[in-house]
């Protein structure tokens, strides 16, 4: 699939060869250093947007640049240029390379490209694709969601499209390419029923070309938002406390994400700054849980051909029947730790270095019905649908906010619920999940994480789970 | 020559290009910032990271109809070609009668202050210097933390200068240039039941002189990491809570963000037909301060080139004014406002913190929200956070997994008593604030 040329032969339009890596490695080990990195990113993204019934914005970005990292130990130097001429390359190179402080040394490695798998394969390419052909996506989901109820008093729809290219020389020869194209489509809706109002919102998205854009998601899009919106007119915030709460297949597997993917990120534990520092090898959950973190899936959000580093993207299993298997590592903590790589070095863009990133997050179908989960709580809650969540990785203290849900009492869902949050403990939360279901899905949404100030696009998955306890923060009456 | 001025005259030279292309208006703005960051961590560096961005973003009004570009790549020839292929872009919209260029009035009155907002002594500091910094800061935090169960202890060290032009082809032209310095310290300490809590603070300025000491950020940060030890869960029901200032910007941009053109326009806004209304508690007294001098947020004009004013937002609870954009005006056919917010200052109390604490007897003191979200539409909150409880005036056990949740109308018109001790590390210059009866989640 890829071959030495490709990577170098699309960079060369910015004058980016052979010389200019060879002089830029050497410059950045010209004071030692274990390992210097060039990472040369050009980004080409649209976005389109309707309001009031027209399509009537379109913005272009453009963003080039090139990081070069320079490793001494455990200690990282790093500097970037958005100005691809050799002598600035080899300036950042130089600021890189104050991290070291050792004799010289010369990168006369050959250069070898390893093996790349194709995950998104892409069938139209965005920049064979002009305005006039995105325009009735978003027209179409406006005129279908207007006319779904009477209700519906504004739409907004959000098309995106995004074409990255980066090429990866190192110090050891590694010569890697990929280009990553990202397709995401966002509706939001505000709808009036006797004077009171309400918004929600629905995307999705996709490492997929134009073709991501079928009438089926483009129905759903508007569908899903009109429903999500007027769900909230007969829901009322949840109730305040601790109890059962039962999360629902697919986007809730945020729970996962925040509660202890990120603890298990290995460069907090490298650190010792994480809940799970000491935790590799021990039992961490019952022993039906299996926690995934994939980039293989095929044009999912989350999925990586291969990671910032060059590194294949893989299926890496975190905890293995309730034990605690590994750590998502980027070079340095796979080096500090003597591992494998897995996959997991991501950064937001040339600008920064890579650190251990999550890709596609999920845990693996259990034993149970859904429905019996349903049934087995008293009183609890029924978490459907999220907004966003985060954690503090050394307490171990996490949150997601519910946008829609229900009220469970007596094992049926009765009341609907909305804008509430939830708090809990990473680690204790998933020592209670006690019921995994036998149904799963995949959240095909626009998931985005940040962490060190870098964002990166992620996937999510979940069975239906029972937590036998946690804090809901809503209200109860006075 | 100033630096400033190639950056002009780069935007003058790309709104011309537009113009022979055809637009009828443009909007250009370009900027260039170079700045260092250092990590220093348990005795080594961790991470040297320098950053050194420019930007070229162009608005184009074509036919009445609009699309922007931006673009790193500054290639005259990458430019051109990005310009063309927007242009292209824009005359395949539909027109939008509402995108022009704000009327050239609305740029005139620009005050005749120096905001003071550049330190030349940026330019000046070394890699040693940043180095020492960092080193000096994280010794005294381990000292200060020497009888506590320390992970780990990270500080850090940052400078950036940069500078910026904008122009517009009916009239308007700026130009400025800033710098910004800041140092933080963190330490995790671990617990007998494996948690490892973490204590952090900052202290951020656009001049080195000001920047609070280092002793001032290790003391802070090593309390706040001990403050944490032992939490307990916290009994669900209503208290008076005490919100620390560097936490009330959370409660304040839930409260403020319905304000906005967009949001009214939208049909989304809770705040819609309150002008003039009391919508917060008297105590509730907000001004924002464009003009203040090396204040983080400070400009003498905003994002639509208006010659920027101070003026009230809240006065005693009753809203002032809405922040409505040129653009959000048109639609609604109203005079525009000003969309932005710079800096803020508050209508102060007369009590520190530890007064305020005293004052309220029994309670909570909340430290930091975590996560959470709010309904712009309907005034929902609901959001995480963690602190202590007050307990005869003094602030006593430590509480996480605490989640707040309300109507964020309802949670600043129960609004009891505003500090004395405004943020001045953060432009939303906040007091502690003390708010009564307010449901909070535990057990």
């Amino acid at each position: 699939m890829s071959t030495l040329s490709e990577g170098l032969e699309y960079f060369a339009r910015f004058g980016v060869d052979d010389v200019l890596i060879r002089a830029a490695l050497s410059r950045a080990l010209s004071r030692g250093g274990d390992f210097a990195e060039l990472y040369f990113e050009h980004r080409v993204a649209h976005d389109v947007g309707l309001e009031d019934g027209a399509v009537n914005r379109a913005f272009l970005h453009v963003s080039l640049g090139v990081g070069v990292r320079v490793i001494s130990g455990d200690q990282t130097g790093y500097a970037y240029t958005e100005d691809l001429e050799s002598t600035s390359v080899c300036e950042a190179a130089a600021t890189a390379a104050v991290i070291a402080a050792g004799a010289a040394r010369e990168v006369t490695v050959a250069f070898a490209v390893g093996s790349r798998p194709d995950r998104y394969p892409v069938r139209r390419a965005f920049d064979e694709v002009g305005l006039a052909e995105k325009m009735p996506i978003l027209s179409l989901i406006d005129a279908r969601a207007r006319s779904a109820d009477a209700r519906v008093i504004k739409v907004r729809v959000s098309y995106a499209d995004s074409d990255g290219a980066f090429l990866l020389a190192d110090s050891e020869g590694r010569l890697a390419f990929d280009r990553q194209p990202m397709a995401r489509l966002a509706v939001g809706c505000t709808a009036e029923q006797n004077g009171r109002r309400e918004t929600n919102h629905h995307n999705f998205a996709g490492r997929a070309g134009f073709e991501f854009f079928t009438a089926r998601r483009m129905e759903e899009a508007a569908d899903e938002a009109v429903r999500r919106t007027l769900f909230l007119f007969d829901a009322t915030v949840g109730p305040a406390g601790e109890m059962p709460v039962v999360l629902a297949a697919g986007s809730s597997g945020i729970l996962l994400h925040e509660a202890i993917g990120h603890g298990m990120e290995a460069d907090f534990n490298r650190k010792g700054v994480s809940v799970y520092s000491d935790k590799l090898g021990k039992v961490i959950a019952r022993p039906d849980i299996t926690i995934v973190d994939d980039g293989t899936r095929q044009n999912c959000r989350g999925a990586i051909n291969i990671d910032d580093e060059g590194n294949e993207g893989q299926r890496t299993v975190l905890v293995k029947d309730g034990v605690l298997e590994t750590y998502m590592h980027d070079r340095i903590s796979a080096k500090h730790y003597g591992v494998a790589p897995t996959g997991n070095g991501r950064r937001e863009s040339f600008r920064d270095p890579p650190l251990p990133r999550m890709r596609n997050t999920y845990m693996m179908p259990g034993p149970v019905p859904p429905e019996d989960i349903i049934k087995s709580v008293q009183r609890g809650i029924y978490a459907e649908t999220f907004t966003n969540g985060q954690v503090m990785i050394g307490a171990g203290d996490f949150t997601f906010y519910i946008k829609t849900g229900f009220l469970i009492e007596d094992g049926k869902l009765t009341r609907p619920i909305k804008d509430t949050n939830i708090i809990g403990n990473g680690p204790q939360c998933l020592e209670r999940v006690d019921l995994v279901g036998n149904d799963f899905a995949f959240d095909e949404g626009g998931w985005t994480c940040g962490k060190d100030g870098q964002s990166v696009p992620v996937s999510l998955g979940m069975p239906t789970v029972r937590v036998s306890a946690i804090t809901v923060g809503g209200v109860n009456a006075e | 020559m100033k630096a400033t001025d190639t950056l002009l005259e780069r935007a003058h030279a790309a709104a011309a290009f537009a113009k022979k292309l055809g637009a009828d208006e443009a909007r250009v703005s370009v900027s260039k910032s170079r700045g260092v960051d250092i990590e220093y961590r348990d005795g080594k560096l961790e991470k040297v990271q320098e950053r050194s961005r420019r930007g070229l973003s162009i608005e184009l009004f074509v036919d009445g109809r609009y699309a922007a570009m931006s673009t790193n790549d500054l290639r005259t020839e990458a430019v051109e070609r990005f310009t063309a292929d927007a242009l292209a872009m824009t005359r395949l919209l539909e027109p939008d009668p509402f995108r022009c260029l704000p009327e050239p009035q609305r740029y005139l009155g620009r005050a005749d202050i120096d905001l003071d907002a550049f330190d030349p002594s940026q330019a000046r500091v070394t890699g040693e210097q940043r180095l020492e910094l960092a080193a000096t800061l994280e010794a005294r935090v381990r000292e200060l933390s020497a009888d506590l169960n320390v992970v780990s202890i990270t500080t850090g060290v940052s400078d950036d200068a940069g500078s910026g032009a904008r122009i517009h082809t009916n009239g308007f032209e700026g130009a400025r240039e800033g710098t910004h310095f800041s140092r933080s310290a963190s330490v995790t300490v671990k617990e007998a039941d494996g948690r490892r809590p973490v204590g952090s603070a900052y202290t951020g300025r656009r001049h080195q002189a000001d920047l609070g000491s280092l002793e001032t950020i290790a003391q802070d940060a090593v309390a706040r990491a001990r403050a944490q030890l032992g939490a307990g869960k916290l009994q669900t029901g209503r208290y008076t809570l005490v919100v620390d200032r560097r936490s009330v910007p959370r409660l304040l941009g839930a409260f403020l963000a319905p304000l906005s053109g967009g949001a009214l326009q939208q049909k989304r806004s809770l705040w819609e037909g309150k002008l003039g209304a009391r919508i917060a508690s008297k105590l509730l007294t907000l001004r924002d301060d464009p003009h203040r001098v090396r204040g983080m947020g400070s400009a003498l004009w905003d994002g639509d080139g208006f010659a920027t004013h101070p003026r009230l937002l809240l006065e005693d609870g009753v809203l002032c004014t809405y922040l409505i954009d040129d653009y959000y005006a048109r639609k609604m056919g109203v005079i525009p406002t000003g969309g932005s917010t710079h800096n803020l200052a508050w209508g102060l109390g007369t009590k520190d913190q530890a007064a305020l604490i005293a004052d309220v007897g029994e309670g909570v003191f909340i430290e930091r929200f975590l996560g959470g979200n709010s309904n712009e539409t309907t005034g929902e909150i609901s959001v995480g956070c963690a602190g202590r409880i007050i307990r005869g005036g003094r602030l006593e056990e430590p509480v996480s997994e605490v989640n707040l949740a309300g109507h964020f109308g309802q949670l600043w018109e129960a609004l009891v008593a505003v500090g004395n001790d405004p943020d001045p590390n953060s432009s939303a210059s906040s007091p502690t604030c003390v708010f009564e009866g307010v449901q909070l989640s535990g057990v």
